[in-house]
């Protein structure tokens, strides 16, 4: 390690980094406290290793952590002051150090040292506690608003199951995925909802997509399925414009976050009533 | 955000110490508004967790107060001290350790100013520049030693390199994390 007496830069380099074993850091530690030479580069390669700092992203704590240290010195400034009274005033002539009479120092000191010390403790597992609590609180509003969310999609796919006006299309599997069908419940005015069953498993990287062919026109995405869709069990709800006639509905395979248009194969597809011989849904 | 003294200039870290040392929360609050998002930053780097990072965070700024007569000038920087001091708590609240290793009496010698926000900030830029030119094998055995508490026998594990050549991919990365302070 060491290059005659001294410590090679490199090693105090190393340690100052924290990369040495703890053998050859003990080592290094105990020749260096007996080294004023060492000692002074190792300081210097220290203050290198922590421009380290300056690579990291800044953020700020949070306001309450220096409202909690302020409160918490506070606490022992008291204290400390408190407990100081018997020995300050202590000798002939000593007493003026803090101008407190000896009467009062005695038992008053005694009680109330120890209570600051225990209110000092008391305010720090509070602020502790507190800290705690916010992440459970943040924790439980996430779970509120996911909560939110389902209620509103469950109304959704009720609002469009219970309408006179919704119509049902059924959905067969196409190519590999032959096995799979499903059935669209569309209302032009409430949105759509689709039942799926043995889909073929997505690569992490995939998502179903469902599609609405309208009469004319593009196809209109009506909602992601799997990976950052929305599902219940098998069960998805979709978004279409309002008032849009439909005379297909699809599922390809998309990228995750879904396309503009269709750009994957085709695993579900199926016609809605009296289209079912129009040539261009065609799954070919 | 630097404080003033009665002349205009910034008070240095030395003097808010003196005045810690006598008590004046004024001081500390005014060291810990320059200094507690570098140490935060850093030991949430490290943690990867924002409350820990807090908590010693205010540990340290609350052991500068109940012992600031310890510092000793001579013995180097005290914004050293804290970022260094920061990252070995840090790493070893990480490796679960139980005896944090607190720095020897020699400290820690910084060749640059840090003491006001604006030098801070040319700071940041300096050593971004740096780090982002530096080679990513070389960033990487930097960053496992400094940040992740790693040996160079474990960074030569974990990235199935010869320990020669992470030694040499350290040395070769310092050397161009120095070229900040010239």
């Amino acid at each position: 390690m060491s290059n005659g007496e001294h410590i090679r830069l490199e090693e105090l380099e190393l340690f100052a980094l924290g990369a040495l074993p703890e053998a050859e850091a003990a080592a290094l530690q105990a020749h260096v406290s007996g080294c004023g030479e060492c000692a002074m580069k190792l300081a210097e390669a220290r203050g290198h290793a922590a421009l380290l700092t300056f690579a990291v992203k800044q953020d700020k704590p949070a306001g309450t952590i220096k409202a909690e240290l302020m409160a918490r010195i506070r606490a022992n400034r008291e204290a400390e002051e408190r407990y100081a009274w018997p020995v300050k005033t202590g000798g002939r002539g000593g007493g003026q150090a803090r101008g407190k009479p000896e009467a009062k120092s005695s038992w008053l000191t005694w009680v109330l040292a120890p209570a600051a010390v225990v209110l000092a403790l008391v305010s720090f597992v509070l602020s502790w506690q507190n800290r705690r609590i916010a992440a459970e609180l943040d924790r439980e509003h996430k779970e509120a608003e996911a909560l939110v969310h389902d209620r509103e999609e469950i109304e959704k796919l009720v609002g469009v199951l219970a309408a006179p006006d919704t119509v049902t299309v059924k959905l067969a599997g196409i190519g590999d995925a032959g096995n799979a069908n499903g059935v669209v419940k569309f209302n032009a005015k409430a949105g759509v909802v689709l039942y799926a069953a043995d889909l073929p498993k997505l690569p992490p990287d995939k998502s179903y997509q469902m599609w609405l062919v309208p009469e004319s026109g593009a196809p209109i995405s009506a909602g992601l399925l799997g990976p950052g869709g929305r599902a219940w069990g098998r069960m998805w709800t979709g978004d279409v414009p309002a008032n849009t006639q439909a005379k297909a509905f699809a599922v390809t395979i998309e990228p995750v976050g879904g396309m503009a248009q269709p750009t994957g194969p085709k695993i579900l597809l199926g016609a809605t009533q009296g289209r079912e011989e129009d040539s261009s849904l065609r799954s070919e | 955000m630097s404080p003033q003294g009665a002349t205009g200039e910034a008070t240095t870290d030395w003097t808010l110490l003196a005045r810690i040392g006598q008590k004046d929360e004024e001081a500390l609050s005014a060291l810990y508004d320059r200094y507690s998002g570098l140490v935060f930053s850093e030991a949430k780097r490290i943690l990867r967790d924002a409350g820990a990072a807090e908590e010693i965070l205010q540990d340290l700024f609350y052991q500068i107060w109940r012992t600031s007569q310890r510092f000793d000038p001579a013995r180097g920087s005290l914004a050293g001290w804290l970022l260094v001091a920061a990252r070995n708590r840090a790493i070893s609240k990480l490796r679960r350790n139980t005896v944090s290793e607190e720095l020897d009496e020699n400290g820690v010698t910084l060749g640059f100013d840090v003491e006001s926000h604006a030098a801070q900030n040319l700071l940041l830029d300096k050593v971004r520049a740096v780090m982002g030119n530096l080679p990513e094998n070389q960033r990487e055995a930097l960053e496992c030693a400094y940040f992740e508490g790693m040996s160079h026998a474990e960074i030569a594990e974990k990235t199935g390199q010869p320990l020669g050549t992470v030694k040499t991919r350290i040395r070769s990365a310092m050397e161009a994390l120095k070229k900040v302070l010239l």
